[in-house]
């Protein structure tokens, strides 16, 4: 049977479209794909609400299992999960309305912003390091920064995932290390040409080739991040004096107003005590 | 370029329960196996040596031939080795080998050893490389077999109006018709004809699988020309 370009191009995309007909969702339309599934916006007749469907291959069932046991503010909740009539698997989740973290950063965010969106990811990613879950592909393509500002981690853990190439560590086995070198990369990704030289230093330790020369843990480099929004010195620079001096000044700034106001009295009394 | 050639290969037998193309090489059945790989690859291998050594439809066809019966002679599915490559990329660059050779060889003959490719117009105007044409023939094939396995399918089980239905939506050339217009000009339901278009769909991507299935190392080389083919 021939088959012409466009009508081969349309039978790809309605023979992959999920079959709900046995499921309480109704399909309404594809709304992202990634190497290992697509995305699709639902509707839950049951519930009457909007949801995100992951449709998956079968051989990643576990998938749903690994996002399901990751309980946290920052990961989007699944509400459950199926097969379908052709044996592929999917998973509901909420449907996050915002922007994806690439797009977010496009609007140029403020560093504070950043670095509060920046954290959030970091805190999912150090939690989900705890149940010993990797995430094997975190990039700013998989993370949405949601209408109220929530942050949201998304495309956990999947096993035959080996990263995107801006942001997959040289490492041959990915490890929590490999996440850690992605988490860097994506602060490298959020900070503005003109970054303080501190953060730049957090996200290029993060990113080293050697992951034995990277943070330890998540939670350094989230440390590491607040010391800098503290005004403290980060590990991750040793800093030139004056740099320090500068520091020093600014963190201790009405200090030194004060020192500094309290001499110009103590000069001027002595002043005119000698007249 | 010249119509379409109207050889095509052997229009492989569908098998319910397919064995991989290791597995049938192992249990002896090689001639099966080969029988399902030309059936998928004989257009895509004269497409590709077309636009990639400028031949004519009938030097394409004779050398699409030849390769054929070379891969025969040779071992050629024994010598597949999944840890290096997909069986398609196996494939493609072993037709890009032979065809090289074949084509210096006749130019050796001919020009006492200039190679000097003829320019073809339309190929010359495409804006896909020879790999794309490669790999977009490939897929035009797999999707024409497995329709093919569908109408059978069909017919075997009864569910000629389903296949109907189907070919008028999906396989229509312009513009779809609406499933009310179907549903009435077929007397039924229009929930039966979403039905229909999704069990045919459902079937249709099973044995797109199934075919892949034949002429792919195993589950993992299987899943990857999925993910090829439906992402």
């Amino acid at each position: 049977m021939d088959v012409s370009d466009s009508v081969l191009d349309h039978l790809r995309h309605v023979a992959a479209l999920p079959d709900l007909t046995a499921t309480h969702y109704e399909l309404e339309g594809e709304i992202g794909r990634g190497g290992m599934g697509v995305v699709y916006a639902a509707l839950d007749r049951q519930l009457g609400r909007r949801a995100a469907l992951k449709v998956l291959d079968s051989a990643l069932a576990g998938e749903a299992r690994i996002i399901a046991q990751l309980e946290h503010p920052a990961i989007v909740p699944v509400y459950e999960s199926g097969v379908l009539p052709d044996g592929r698997v999917f998973y509901a989740m909420k449907l996050v309305a915002g922007a994806r973290l690439d797009r977010y950063a496009a609007a140029s965010p403020s560093l504070a912003e950043a670095l509060r969106v920046f954290r959030r990811v970091g805190e999912a990613l150090a939690f989900a390091h705890s149940r010993g879950v990797i995430h094997r592909d975190l990039k700013p393509q998989n993370v949405m920064v949601g209408e109220f500002g929530e942050v949201y981690v998304m495309d956990w853990g999947v096993e035959t995932v080996a990263g995107t190439p801006a942001f997959r560590a040289p490492d041959t086995r990915l490890d929590r290390r490999s996440d850690i070198y992605a988490l860097g990369a994506v602060l490298q990704f959020l900070l503005p040409v003109s970054a303080p030289p501190a953060l730049s230093a957090i996200a290029g330790k993060a990113m080293k080739a050697d992951p034995a020369a990277r943070y330890p843990d998540v939670q350094s480099l989230l440390a590491d991040i607040e010391r800098f929004q503290e005004g403290l010195a980060v590990e991750a620079w040793r800093e030139p004096v004056w740099h320090r001096l500068r520091r020093f000044g600014s963190r201790n700034a009405v200090l030194l107003w004060l020192l500094a106001a309290y001499a110009s009295v103590k000069f001027l009394l002595f002043f005119l005590r000698t007249l | 370029m010249d119509s379409e050639t109207s050889i095509g290969g052997p229009n492989g037998r569908f098998l319910s329960t397919q064995a991989s193309l290791l597995e049938a090489v192992a249990a002896g059945l090689t001639g099966e196996a080969l029988d399902q790989v030309i059936a998928l690859y004989w257009k895509p291998v004269y497409r590709y040596i077309r636009v990639k050594f400028h031949k004519d439809n009938e030097d394409a066809k004779d050398l699409t031939q030849s390769f054929f019966a070379a891969a025969l002679e040779r071992d050629f599915l024994e010598r597949f080795d999944p840890a290096k490559s997909s069986f398609r990329t196996y494939l493609r660059m072993a037709v890009a080998r032979f065809a090289a050779s074949q084509h210096a060889a006749a130019n050796r003959l001919k020009r006492g050893g200039d190679v000097a490719f003829e320019p073809v117009e339309d190929q010359m105007a495409s804006t896909e490389s020879p790999e794309q044409v490669f790999e977009r023939e490939w897929q035009r094939q797999l999707f024409s077999l497995a329709l093919d396995d569908l109408r059978g399918h069909c017919e075997e089980c009864g569910k000629q109006l389903h296949f109907r239905i189907f070919e008028a939506y999906d396989l229509a050339p312009g513009e779809r018709p609406s499933y009310a217009a179907l549903a009435a000009h077929h007397e039924i339901a229009e929930t039966a004809v979403t039905n229909h278009l999704a069990w045919a769909r459902r079937t249709l991507r099973a044995l797109v699988d199934q075919r892949l299935r034949g002429v792919t190392s195993g589950e993992r080389e299987l899943r990857q020309e999925m993910r090829r083919v439906w992402m």
